[in-house]
């Protein structure tokens, strides 16, 4: 039995009906399935976290090499490497379900049916509180083309989606496109009960040596602070589209950076390649908010989602 | 259980031209196993992002523990300028670890090239202190890079060592599978274990002589690492698997591994990487 946490009450926030004890998620790709980090911070403090992206049938991913670092990021084109919805919920929930934390199965496909065959499977597993619809990973596609950079494509899988599953639907938006608010506006209008935002930038690496790119895959995705400015202005673009609440993604490292995101219009946060430089950067993150409520008197930190002044 | 932590820098001196032995104060007991590794950095440092992996090369005491690297990147050369009383960012202990059996009638082969040397210096001890038949096979580029990849404190240790450097200038000339091919040709190989960390190409070798004289082989595997415990999926290794590359065809490295049965490594597929 774990211990009694006290919860810093003015970081509790809710999406879609659902409670969290703070806005701070680790973000899916970079938390694993969460039991990696069980050793390195107490689970029972995080708000939530988002499950490295399921598949119905386990995925192998790309050849390596899969990452280079760039500065203040990296690129990766991992091809997202699962183990498949069945074993998630067969080997990781059970022990999941052992910690006061909100679980987000993030889920992928090749198609809109590989989707729904997924969230199928996911819906049978107890103890997953949403999904959250990858639909921009910049390492996988079909034929050319990636679901998330079409506002039609985009709306089509989210209805059908929002059909098949039985829990609130996250919609995870790639920035990978010229006007975000296009697809936050058809995918909300579809049914999504919240945007999360954003996926990694498109990105290249080259070998000067051997002329060839750094990454097996040639593209990967660009993720880390480098990225966070242009992860922000679309934070700040998506939250003046649509009503839905957003989940501000990329470069987080402290909670100043997370400030960024809420001020713009973010409800909750992700923190993503900060855990790999940092392991206990998200219990940094929740104290860092807290200590920016006491510090400027804020009872709510929802109070300031959104809050950006313009003039 | 892994400890992440701050640990206080007790030196970082060159070896070398080129190769350096960090030595840092973790402040609390530390349990390390042979062969197993950390993610380092320097405090609060912004560039370079990640850490790096290093393997544990010496522990003094329960808390002290010395790091041998070369100089290659930015991340290592952002090291190299870390200064006595620095803090450094770290997470260990990482990995699994070189079995050894420790019984009388066992022979164990240390392989090591270049730098690969850091990851074998405590197996090469706990080797030295059991009734182990222990032979070290040591090649490095030249007798500049032998000296800073812990030449000295290898031959301390008193087991047989076979030296090679690639130009000559210490020892035999020309790379280090040779002598253990000869080895294992005069029949010094039968019922022995061979243990190797270097470069790419040397293991894959080192694989294939193996396998041609029917000994049991270990390689520690070096891969470009995002975090180390085994969230980020970037440093995987392709793994023989019955049929097509599939589902588990992949392994990390750092969990996984670092060390893996030689004979289980697709090592055409993983090429590119090195």
């Amino acid at each position: 039995m774990a211990e009694a946490i006290n919860h810093d009450p003015r970081l509790a926030i809710e999406i879609a009906g659902i409670r969290f004890h703070n806005p701070v998620i680790g973000a899916s790709g970079t938390f694993g399935y969460g039991l990696e980090f069980a050793e390195l911070i107490d689970l029972n403090r995080l708000g939530g976290f988002a499950t490295k992206g399921l598949s119905a049938r386990p995925l192998s991913g790309n050849p390596p090499p899969r990452i280079v670092e760039t500065h203040g990021g990296m690129l990766n084109a991992i091809g997202l490497q699962n183990i498949g919805a069945r074993a998630f919920i067969k080997e990781k929930l059970p022990q999941l379900r052992g910690y006061d934390t909100q679980i987000i199965a993030n889920v992928f496909g090749y198609s809109d049916d590989d989707y729904i065959e997924a969230i199928s499977i996911l819906n049978d597993g107890e103890g997953i509180v949403a999904y959250e619809l990858n639909i921009s990973c910049p390492n996988v596609k079909e034929g050319g083309i990636v679901i998330g950079n079409s506002p039609e494509s985009a709306a089509r899988l989210t209805e059908k989606a929002r059909r098949a599953s039985t829990r609130p639907l996250i919609v995870k938006l790639s920035p990978n496109v010229t006007d975000v608010t296009l697809v936050a506006r058809a995918i909300a209008d579809a049914g999504a009960d919240c945007l999360s935002l954003i996926n990694t930038i498109v990105g290249m690496s080259v070998d000067v040596n051997t002329r060839r790119p750094r990454l097996s895959y040639g593209t990967g995705g660009l993720s880390g602070p480098a990225i966070r400015p242009i992860a922000v202005r679309m934070v700040y673009e998506v939250a003046r589209a649509v009503d839905v609440p957003l989940i501000g993604i990329g470069g987080i490292a402290c909670a100043s950076d997370a400030l960024e995101f809420i001020i713009a219009g973010a409800t909750a946060i992700q923190i993503g390649t900060a855990n790999y430089y940092d392991p206990t950067v998200t219990m940094k993150v929740i104290d860092g908010l807290s200590a920016h409520c006491q510090s400027n008197g804020i009872e709510k930190l929802n109070s300031i989602t959104k809050s950006i002044l313009t003039e | 259980m892994m400890i992440e932590t701050l640990a206080t820098v007790e030196s970082n001196r060159e070896l070398a031209p080129g190769y350096r032995l960090l030595t840092v104060d973790f402040k609390q007991d530390v349990q390390v196993s042979p062969g197993q590794f950390a993610m380092l950095k320097a405090h609060a440092s912004i560039e370079p992002l990640l850490r790096r992996a290093l393997a544990v090369y010496g522990v003094q005491g329960s808390r002290r523990i010395s790091f041998l690297y070369q100089v290659l990147g930015r991340g290592t050369e952002a090291l190299a300028q870390v200064e006595k009383e620095a803090s450094v960012e770290a997470l260990l202990p990482l990995g699994n670890n070189w079995p050894v059996e420790r019984a009388a009638n066992q022979r164990a082969i240390v392989v090591a090239g270049g730098i690969g040397s850091a990851s074998v210096l405590m197996l090469c001890k706990e080797l030295a202190a059991s009734s182990v038949d222990a032979q070290l096979f040591f090649g490095a580029a030249s007798k500049n890079a032998a000296t800073g990849c812990g030449l000295a404190d290898l031959s301390a240790l008193g087991l047989p060592l076979t030296l090679t450097t690639d130009d000559g200038s210490l020892g035999e000339r020309g790379f280090v599978t040779a002598p253990l091919e000869r080895h294992l040709r005069e029949g010094a190989g039968a019922g022995a274990t061979i243990y190797a960390c270097g470069p790419w190409v040397m293991m894959k070798r080192v694989a294939e002589i193996a396998a041609q004289f029917e000994v049991r082989c270990l390689v520690s595997l070096e891969a470009p690492m995002g975090c180390g415990f085994g969230v980020c999926v970037g440093c995987v290794v392709a793994i023989k698997t019955d049929g097509p590359l599939g589902y588990d065809s992949y392994k990390r490295v750092c969990t996984e591994g670092s060390i893996f049965p030689a004979e289980t490594i697709r090592w055409e597929v993983n090429a590119m990487t090195h």
